[in-house]
């Protein structure tokens, strides 16, 4: 199963549309969830209504909250994506079995035997999570909380019995038309997650979609790097402003 | 909160009134609201009377199918386990009465109805009843928590509001559904009682976990003050089982305890029946038993020793006089 956690505050201000990038993922399969993080005054109507629209096109949840419920939400948002996933999944198997039945229509004593098979399903599928994070420059008072809130998700990761990792990465990149850069690798590890983000630069572009359009190639090919040479052609579909100012 | 569909966030949703009538879909079971008793992480629970019998129940009220189903899933197989290791205890033992749906505007609501437990949350017991209460309300919930450990659960959410005591001390775990089966991952916690948060071990369900949360329980019913200082004054990455132990280490009104949460906070228990003698042995120990309500104030050794003097004093004095 596989995730993308998207961390930010605000608008995309560059490229590809996020809610389309979106919608590319979760037609790969990959869901996609937002965290919102504010900690004086609002989002803005713009920014929360951008951040629900990512997550309904993701197939996923988008919450926003301050950096002090952080680490419990994007633990909630992870673990219930999971379970949803799977119901949809079951369920869908429940409608070719019974026929136009969804777990709700079950009776309670039948209900108990598939909540059964969800809940295992649920501790054992395997799960990759990429967590992708806004480092525009609104954002930099909130980078050691998003640290330590993905040390915090690790720990409850690492507690599933099936096998589960984590990427991390960060937007924008140095240069223009880096869009996103990796910051660890796939980990099981919550100690290799120290000091993820000492050496960065904040910008101010915020290109969230074609950070996600990045994110969905890492899950494709394994690598940021493969896909720059394997893209060359196609970048311009993206429509981004940086991508061949050197 | 719950979120329906994808992405709306919809705030706690509003209780029922008093008076209203619950009838269950399948098994037309109906249920009277009296009131509401508490509201949990995944539901309401209602104090309800079952129409035609005056007995009271606790009635709740799941936000979500799935997520009620799995607490139900764990609420029958401890009743079945209970059954099975002791077959005639039944009436008021059984705590799953019922298992329905009651259709409301939005659509069916699932609910379940339990045994209700009168009494208070653990706090409010401690405040009302003093801090000699500890040794006692402890042993009992050690005793629940242990029940729950042989029968392959863990709790998991342990804290003062998930647990209920009677006026006198009888105690009840309430809210099931944080409990995980031992070797999987905890289902819910709540920061300060959670070994993760203070750096101390994993989230994997072992019975140490509900022991670690046991202890953090009672340092902050005994001294709260200096687990929220602990608590506020560090990052999180710098957090550690050390400063609890510190805390433990210079804490009076820790001392009685004071062996028992360094063992539980270090994770050296072998499981809660080793944790549940200690606490015995601690709680009974000679020395103890005259001391656990405070130790006898300086002045009122003093005034006893000085008592004893004017005594004999008096004596010599008669005899003096004889």
């Amino acid at each position: 199963m596989k995730q993308i956690l998207l961390i930010t505050d605000g608008c995309s201000n560059v490229g590809t549309s996020p809610v389309l990038a979106a919608a590319h993922a979760f037609q790969e399969g990959i869901t996609v969830n937002v965290a919102g993080v504010v900690d004086y005054g609002t989002i803005g109507e713009l920014g929360s209504l951008e951040i629900a629209e990512i997550a309904k096109a993701g197939g996923g949840i988008s919450r926003i909250v301050g950096t002090r419920q952080l680490a419990q939400t994007m633990q909630m948002m992870t673990r219930k994506t999971v379970v949803q996933t799977i119901q949809q999944a079951v369920n869908k198997e429940l409608k070719q079995i019974l026929g136009g039945t969804a777990l709700e229509d079950l009776p309670p004593s039948q209900r108990s035997q598939v909540v059964q098979v969800v809940d295992e399903m649920t501790e054992t599928t395997p799960l990759k999570v990429a967590l992708l994070i806004d480092a525009s420059a609104s954002m930099k008072p909130k980078l050691s909380a998003v640290e330590d809130a993905i040390r915090d998700l690790m720990l409850s990761l690492q507690a599933r019995e099936g096998m589960s990792e984590l990427a991390v990465f960060h937007f924008p990149g140095r240069r223009g038309e880096e869009h996103a850069v990796m910051d660890s690798d796939w980990t099981r590890d919550a100690g290799t997650l120290r000091s993820l983000f000492q050496r960065l630069q904040m910008k101010g572009a915020t290109p969230t979609g074609p950070a996600i359009m990045r994110v969905i190639d890492f899950f494709r090919y394994g690598t940021l790097d493969e896909h720059l040479t394997w893209r060359g052609s196609t970048d311009e579909g993206e429509g981004m402003l940086g991508d061949y100012v050197v | 909160m719950k979120e329906k569909g994808c992405s709306v966030i919809t705030s706690s949703n509003p209780a029922y009134p008093a008076g209203m009538v619950i009838t269950g879909k399948w098994r037309k079971g109906r249920f009277i609201i009296r009131r509401v008793l508490g509201q949990g992480a995944n539901g309401i629970v209602y104090l309800v009377q079952k129409e035609g019998a005056s007995h009271p129940y606790a009635l709740k009220m799941g936000y979500d199918t799935l997520d009620l189903q799995s607490e139900i899933n764990v609420l029958m197989s401890l009743q079945s386990k209970r059954k099975a290791a002791d077959p005639l205890k039944n009436g008021p033992r059984t705590f799953l009465l019922e298992v329905d749906d009651f259709k409301g505007e939005d659509g069916d609501i699932p609910f379940y109805v339990m045994r209700y437990i009168r009494g208070s949350s653990l706090s409010h017991f401690m405040r009302k009843r003093g801090k000699e209460w500890m040794g006692l309300t402890g042993l009992r919930l050690l005793e629940k928590l242990n029940g729950l450990h042989r029968s392959g659960f863990i709790f998991g959410d342990l804290k003062p509001e998930n647990v209920m005591v009677s006026d006198v001390g009888q105690v009840e775990l309430v809210d099931y559904g944080g409990v995980s089966s031992i070797g999987r991952s905890v289902k819910q916690f709540t920061e300060w009682y959670d070994r993760g948060y203070w750096n101390a071990g994993s989230r994997t369900s072992d019975e140490g976990y509900d022991l670690f949360a046991f202890a953090v329980l009672i340092i902050q019913l005994l001294n709260e003050e200096e687990l929220k200082k602990t608590a506020a004054q560090h990052l999180p990455q710098t957090r550690s089982p050390g400063q609890l132990l510190s805390l433990i280490q210079r804490s009076p009104k820790l001392k009685p305890y004071s062996e028992w949460l360094r063992r539980a906070i270090r994770g050296e228990f072998s499981g809660s029946q080793e944790a549940l003698k200690l606490w015995k042995d601690t709680i009974y120990a000679p020395a103890l038993v005259g001391r656990l309500p405070g130790k006898t104030p300086r002045w009122l050794m003093n005034a006893f020793a000085l008592s004893i003097v004017i005594v004999l004093l008096a004596f010599l004095w008669a005899w003096m006089n004889t």
